[in-house]
């Protein structure tokens, strides 16, 4: 019989500054060597949940708290979180947060220097846990070098120096591309097998935690565990629906086909899963294919005509062309450092090409000033934060006008409209703090709508948001797209994204511009998906199983997504 | 412009290099004690001499080294010529003799003492500008970091220097990105268009969402130490601190000699009898 | 909850202190180096000074002056400038003082600064300023480098000004701006 390593009684929890509890009555049993998938939309509880087992509830988050949870044995009330850091590691969902180091190499020793270990010894166990994690050749270089996936190894080198018996993943998924991703899910496999560890991973992403097994999930919602389950299990219930998870897109195809999937077809992984019931329903489906039209466009809006440019003699972007009309929906895609967001800053005119022309609406972009761009193309942040000044939602929003020095009418007026537009009207006069994060990214696209730009630019309006938000931004931006025939640029790495919302993709890898085609095409050329760092989405795998071309299969599905969202 | 900053994140490879934290910030420390204590250019020449050849054999970054240098020469020029026009007779006090060897008029007289305290004051602020300029180019923040730690720097002050370092690159990315937006947005930064005080608004502007991202962090990042057991016990160790080499140990033997030296420098002509003299190579009189 | 002025000086310098006191520092020097417009030898009007005040406001006056004395100690790291012993200890006593916002009532991150904040900021920032380089740095100055006392008056003169002119022209609608930020609204209600 295993040993339970981590026990929750009717435990409640509530933070100190809030009124009501955040934990709801938890009982939950975790036992060793089992890999747990913690599952729940944002705001479910589950980041509290993992932060009540690595004691970081109480030690660094005040509260209340009912009920009783041990950890190895430890009562965690009562126990200091350094005790609990020696059975529990942890891996925060930020990485460049929890890279303290200047180095690799520091940045692993750290918790070994504040056990004031002798440097002699520090040494050997540094390499040791580098080795694990495979970044042992690494450990001299700075943090500013290394890919997001990079610094997430180095996090979880430096937390298993002590032996833990459990490690946590606080949502490992939520800064990494499509191909880091899918190593860190094999590399934290690998460690569960190798060392016998028990594997805790925090996500709302089901498809991607998935792709490699999971024994057990957990999924909650409203501080509540709702269920308690296999992935099987899960997968073949109206659980993912109800809560707000993302289904897997190779179970949404098979339902766009008529296929009834059960627990025991194994659905959890696309590879091994039962098709031989489906495989009819599944071709019929696919015959009944009718390639879909390229959607035509007649107004050029941008032209980039053979751009060069580079920082410090190195070429960031090599001779890139590509056109843009009005009203496109284009996804701009590839890994960090391919290019993408030298080309934003280009298009908004703060860095000017080397070589090559840009027309915009058939001017001369050279003769136009960054003021004046920014009333041509809107550049939306990734994070709303970095945009947000003032404090009232209408002052913001009118702040771009404000600065062109506009009269007062003028600025209400153009104010009100974009408010009523973007749904935010009855909260113009609320402060910007009072308001969600959705919201506030709502804010930052109104107050760039203000301008009255042709197009806008968004910096990976997805990142870290759960599949509700996720959805609420896209038709929100779908929205303005019908309305106000805005021309949309998505720089990201969300294929989801690109899959469902938009009609092209340029792809950037080394500074070069490496395909520009529609999303369907990109997703099916491996060579394509390995050089831009994207991963094969499931859909690609499910036709290949069956036997038929992967690109009419996943041309089909998006058709029919777009079409009805079922 | 991370690649910019005159200070090394990865340690270089040459002799001072390799020399370990510890046995640079104390080198650091008392040559500035040293330099600051004294207006003998007998004592301050050899440690010009000696910290350029020290910058020149950490081969920095010269087209950076050489921008800073001129604009240091140039202030300091400056310096001296206000310290000229404030008081000509200056050298009085500190050669106690005025040999006057021409005048513009009755005020601007060119007395020799003074061009000497002048001199000896220029090369004196060039010394210890050059003190600072070896010891940035050859160090690391996180040796500083170890170095401030071994001279009994409590290793919370200590924890300043090298993690502030480590989200240098990141706010300063941060700062250019929140400036971008905002210039988009319609803030004019071309300094020729702008008054100074609408600079200052617009500065506003840039810090108001610099400062609560910059802040907003912090948290994060104290769960991200606290897990990993910072501030648990008393006393911490460097993983960049190497032992002590031989090199290490014959330059803080002599750190010591020299700031022995210094102490008794101090007490004997600094501090009693009192003094304010200066070593004169000449008598012009 | 009431705390007494000992801690609202020293702060508490627990974990989030320490990382606060880094990113302030961290930004002092990032302010210092792309933020600032020279005006004269040796000073440069640079917003970098309103960082001890942020500082200060979140965790007490110590930290505001360690991030102050170590920020400039980025600047020079970063621009290499030399170090001054007497202007990073005028820096760091400014920092202390500007960063004394909880001693009298203000609190950034509750939303509390109205115009009686705004005076006696105003009035310290002018009054600091005429202690740090007025008294501290000069004094340092003579002891250490022997300097001629009309120059370095000159100089504080003339930095004391573009300190008190970026503390109370920018740093009073900064401290209006974040407070108003960090407010939490109350009886919000649709129109």
């Amino acid at each position: 019989m295993k040993q339970p390593l981590i026990e929750f009684k009717d435990f409640t929890f509530r933070y100190k500054s809030q009124t009501e509890a955040t934990l709801h009555d938890i009982n939950l049993t975790i036992y060793e060597h089992q890999k747990v998938l913690i599952l729940g939309a944002s705001g479910s509880g589950k980041s509290t949940l993992a932060h009540c087992i690595n004691g970081l509830i109480p030690f660094s988050f005040e509260g209340e708290i009912k009920g009783s949870c041990r950890v190895a044995g430890i009562e965690t009330i009562n126990a200091s979180i350094f005790d609990l850091s020696k059975q529990v590691g942890t891996v925060l969902q930020d990485s460049d947060a929890q890279f303290v180091g200047l180095s690799v190499g520091e940045d692993i020793a750290f918790s070994l220097e504040n056990e004031n270990v002798l440097r002699k010894e520090m040494l050997t166990k540094v390499l040791d846990a580098a080795t694990v994690v495979g970044m042992q050749d690494f450990l001299a270089a700075v943090p500013y070098r290394l890919s997001g996936g990079q610094k997430q190894k180095v996090s979880l080198a430096g937390v298993i120096h002590e032996d833990v018996q459990i490690l946590l993943f606080d949502e490992p998924l939520a800064s990494l591309d499509p191909a880091m991703g899918k190593t860190a899910i094999e590399l934290i496999d690998d460690l569960y097998k190798l060392n016998q560890k028990t594997v805790l991973i925090i996500e709302h992403r089901l498809e991607d935690v998935l792709h490699r097994p999971i024994d057990r999930v957990i999924l909650m919602d409203e501080g509540r565990i709702v269920a308690d389950t296999t992935p099987d299990e899960l997968l073949v219930s109206d659980l993912l629906l109800t809560y707000g998870i993302r289904e897997p897109l190779y179970l949404s195809a098979l339902k766009h086909a008529g296929c009834e999937v059960l627990a025991s077809d194994g659905p959890c992984d696309v590879f091994t899963m039962d098709l031989s019931r489906f495989e009819d329903k599944l071709k019929a489906f696919e015959d009944r294919y009718v390639a879909s039209i390229d959607k035509q466009f007649s107004q050029k809006l941008i032209e980039v005509n053979d751009v060069s440019f580079a920082y410090d003699k190195t070429k960031v972007l090599k001779n890139v062309s590509f056109d843009i009309h009005r009203g496109e929906k284009i996804a701009i895609i590839g890994k960090n450092g391919a290019g993408k967001s030298t080309m934003a800053k280009m298009l908004c005119g703060v860095i000017r090409p080397d070589e090559g022309q840009i027309r915009i609406n058939q001017n001369d972009y050279l003769q136009m000033t960054i003021k004046e761009l920014g009333e041509m193309i809107g550049y939306v942040m990734q994070n709303p934060n970095q945009m947000l000044v003032k404090d009232i939602i209408k002052d913001e929003v009118g702040l771009a006008l404000k600065l062109r020095k506009m009269t007062d009418e003028q600025i209400d007026e153009r104010v009100s409209e974009v408010l009523q537009i973007c749904n935010l009207h009855s909260m113009r006069n609320w402060p910007v703090s009072a308001v969600s994060y959705g919201q506030r990214k709502r804010i930052t696209i109104a107050a760039i709508l203000a301008l009255k730009p042709t197009v806008i630019l968004l910096d990976e309006p997805t990142a870290g948001q759960d599949h509700r938000h996720y959805t609420e931004i896209l038709s929100f931006l779908k929205e303005l797209h019908e309305t106000m025939n805005l021309t949309i640029l998505f720089i990201t790495h969300d294929m989801h994204l690109a899959i469902e919302y938009t009609d092209r993709a340029i792809v950037f890898a080394d500074g070069e511009c490496i395909r520009d085609d529609q999303v369907f095409r990109v997703l099916s050329d491996p060579d394509i998906i390995e050089r831009a760092n994207l991963k094969q989405t499931s859909l690609y795998s499910l036709a290949k199983r069956i036997g038929r071309t992967p690109e009419a299969l996943i041309d089909q599905f998006i058709t029919l997504e777009r079409q009805g969202k079922r | 412009m991370k690649d910019k900053f005159l200070i090394n994140i990865v340690p270089g490879d040459t002799f001072l290099h390799k020399l370990s934290g510890s046995t640079k910030v104390r080198l650091f420390v008392v040559l500035l004690v040293f330099i600051t204590m004294s207006f003998d250019l007998r004592l301050i020449l050899p440690v010009f001499v000696l910290t350029l050849i020290g910058v020149i054999s950490a081969k920095p970054n010269w087209k950076q080294v050489k921008v800073i240098m001129s604009v240091v020469i140039f202030f300091n020029l400056l310096n001296i010529f206000l310290f000229y026009v404030a008081n000509p007779t200056v050298g009085e006090y500190w050669c106690n003799q005025l040999t006057i060897i021409g005048q513009l008029n009755n005020y601007f007289v060119f007395p020799v003492e003074t061009f000497w305290y002048l001199f000896v004051r220029l090369i004196k602020m060039l010394t210890n500008f050059m003190v600072s300029l070896w010891f940035i180019t050859t160090i690391t923040p996180s040796e500083f970091a170890a170095g401030l730690y071994s001279l009994g720097v409590p290793y919370k002050v200590c924890t300043v220097v090298s993690l502030g370092f480590r989200y240098i690159p990141d706010i300063a990315r941060d700062y250019e990105n929140i400036k971008i937006s905002m210039q988009l947005r319609g803030v004019e930064m071309d300094a020729k268009r702008t008054k100074i005080s609408e600079r200052l608004k617009q500065m506003v502007l840039i810090l108001v969402p610099l400062i609560i991202t910059s802040f907003d962090r912090v948290q994060t990042i104290a769960n991200g130490m606290d897990l990993r057991g910072y501030g648990r016990n008393k006393k911490r160790t460097y993983y960049c601190e190497h032992e002590s080499t031989n090199a290490d140990k014959i330059f803080q033997f002599l750190t010591l000699l020299l700031f022995i030296f210094s102490i008794g420098y101090i007490m004997g002509v600094n501090i009693w009898p009192p003094q304010t003299n200066m070593w004169c190579p000449i008598d012009w009189r | 909850m009431k705390k007494s002025l000992g801690s609202l000086l020293l702060g508490k310098w627990d974990t989030p202190t320490v990382v606060a006191v880094a990113i302030g520092a961290a930004l002092f020097g990032v302010l210092m180096n792309y933020g600032s417009i020279t005006v004269f030898t040796n000073t440069r009007l640079t917003t970098a000074m309103l960082v001890p005040v942020i500082v200060g406001g979140l965790f007490g006056a110590l930290p505001a002056a360690v991030a102050c004395f170590f920020g400039n100690v980025f600047a020079d790291l970063l621009g290499g400038w030399g170090y001054w012993f007497d202007w990073s200890t005028g820096n760091a006593v400014l920092g202390f003082l500007v960063g004394m916002l909880p001693v009298y009532g203000a609190n950034i991150k509750e939303g509390k600064f109205d115009v009686k904040h705004a005076v006696i900021f105003a009035v310290i920032a002018v009054l600091a300023n005429m202690v740090a380089f007025g008294v501290v740095t000069p004094i340092m100055t003579v002891l250490l480098y022997g300097g001629e006392l009309t120059i370095t008056f000159m100089q504080s003169f003339a930095a004391s000004l573009s300190n008190i002119t970026v503390l109370i022209l920018a740093g009073i609608p900064l401290l209006y701006a974040l407070a108003k930020r960090y407010a939490k609204g109350t009886n919000l209600s649709r129109e």
